[in-house]
């Protein structure tokens, strides 16, 4: 589904990926862990083309999406995002914030947007908040309305950005909740996180990233219990 | 009561007599004229302005027209009203007769310069996050502005800009140089007709207070309504 060859990312001189090559196939669920500055969350940024890179070829359902010639806002209706800092239009109600894509780009009526949002908003629990805006939610809301606004797009794919990252902890749990039941229903995923035991739960492949790479890529079981490279043997014994 | 009734004379002679009150009507008339055409000519320019400095090439470096857009802000900032106004009416607009049309069009132009910066920092101080998580979804650039950054930028920006609507209407105090006749100049003109400086001067001075201080009130309710979506 998405395929990443031999894929670069400079920042003015800080070379951050050193040339990933990875397949995703329908359906998984990926999990990608490394120490910050490892590149993980480029990598993830790269794959819808919010960092666009410096070289190498990515592949979403057969089309070379870094072609410059290919309409990328096309391509991103299909790749759902969320982010750490959750980025919900805090201009917006929580409504506006979930129906604004699918209307302005003319996919669904307004009253069939608002529909969808409900229902979904009703899978979340919480349909009461519709009227409210951001900043009158918890951050545990934030992110669970951010999933839901990506949803309603119904994209093929869903990239998660350390979801979890801003949240107090008690928050993490019903977050970690929606994904779960997401990952249930078959959705493909790509997440970014640090939550080991939701790796280790939910996720078909874990990855480590390390200094721009992928040094490790296996099956949960595999991955926490026998971890090959020493680089990941002694990033496990610190995180777990 | 002798100090009372010749208060009152003076006040007399300022405003009332052979019906002067209407001299500063008419100024204050020109110069709410030339202020509010000047902050919609800011208004415009200062926006455009303003995306020309943020507009960027593919590679990140800043474009011409951001370039053409500092050297505008850099000779408006650099150089008196003043003198402004007396460059667009003896050189740049010698042919145009129209003394207001030529204060609303130098203040305009001095005003967007400023104004361009004040949007600018609007627009900047939007969490990028709100962008990428506009673009994340499909809208594109255009949409993403129009519809999330915008209205926050504009919010952010609604102090310092009805401040600068005030430093306008203040500033267009010089617009006598041209020979125009608005509220500074008729009580300029009054002072030295009446040998008496004290009522026409703080008569003046009291109107443009009052105005600007009902100016700072809309534009605390304003700024409240807009920021309805902050509510915790």
């Amino acid at each position: 589904m998405i395929i990443v060859k031999e894929l670069h990312k400079k920042f003015e001189g800080n070379h951050v990926l050193r040339g990933v090559d990875y397949h995703i196939h329908q359906g998984e669920k990926i999990v990608v862990v490394g120490p910050s500055g490892s590149g993980k969350s480029t990598f993830l940024r790269c794959l819808n083309l919010l960092e666009v890179p410096t070289s190498g070829e990515i592949w979403f359902d057969g089309q070379l999406i870094t072609n410059p010639k290919i309409d990328i806002n096309k391509v991103r209706q299909h790749m759902g995002m969320v982010f750490q800092h959750f980025n919900l239009f805090n201009n917006l109600t929580i409504m506006d914030n979930i129906t604004l894509a699918p209307i302005k780009l003319k996919l669904m009526s307004e009253e069939e947007a608002k529909e969808n949002a409900l229902k979904l908003l009703n899978r979340v629990g919480l349909a009461e908040k519709a009227d409210a805006y951001p900043g009158s939610l918890s951050g545990g809301q934030k992110q669970r309305i951010a999933i839901v606004r990506s949803l309603a797009m119904s994209p093929k794919v869903m990239l998660f950005d350390e979801p979890t990252s801003a949240l107090d902890p008690e928050m993490v749990g019903e977050v970690l909740e929606v994904m779960k039941e997401l990952a249930d229903s078959g959705m493909t995923m790509v997440v970014v996180t640090h939550e080991m035991g939701f790796a280790r739960e939910v996720g078909t492949k874990v990855l480590f990233m390390d200094g721009g790479n992928i040094i490790e890529e296996n099956t949960p079981q595999e991955f926490f219990g026998n971890p090959k490279s020493p680089r990941l043997q002694e990033f496990l014994s610190k995180v777990l | 009561m002798d100090w009372l009734d010749s208060v009152l004379d003076k006040a007399y002679a300022a405003f009332i007599a052979e019906n002067r009150w209407q001299l500063y009507v008419k100024g204050f008339g020109i110069t709410m004229e030339v202020a509010v055409f000047a902050a919609l000519i800011g208004i415009v320019l200062g926006t455009i302005v303003a995306f020309m400095k943020l507009s960027t090439k593919r590679n990140g470096k800043p474009t011409i027209f951001a370039h053409i857009a500092n050297i505008y802000i850099d000779i408006i900032r650099g150089t008196p009203s003043v003198l402004q106004l007396l460059i667009m009416w003896f050189i740049v607009l010698q042919n145009c007769k129209n003394g207001v049309l030529v204060a609303c069009i130098t203040f305009g132009i001095n005003s967007g310069a400023y104004v361009s910066e004040i949007m600018r920092a609007g627009i900047l101080a939007v969490d990028k996050g709100q962008m990428e998580a506009g673009r994340s979804l499909g809208l594109s650039h255009f949409q993403t502005m129009r519809y999330v950054v915008i209205p926050q930028a504009f919010k952010n920006a609604l102090p310092p800009l009805g401040n600068e609507f005030i430093v306008l209407i203040k500033e267009t105090a010089i617009v006598g140089y041209v020979g125009l006749s608005d509220l500074t100049r008729v009580a300029n003109q009054m002072t030295s007709k009446l040998y008496e400086a004290f009522m026409p001067l703080i008569g003046s001075a009291v109107v443009y207070f009052t105005v600007i201080k009902i100016l700072t009130v809309l534009l605390a309710k304003l700024e409240r309504r807009l920021r309805k979506s902050d509510n915790r």
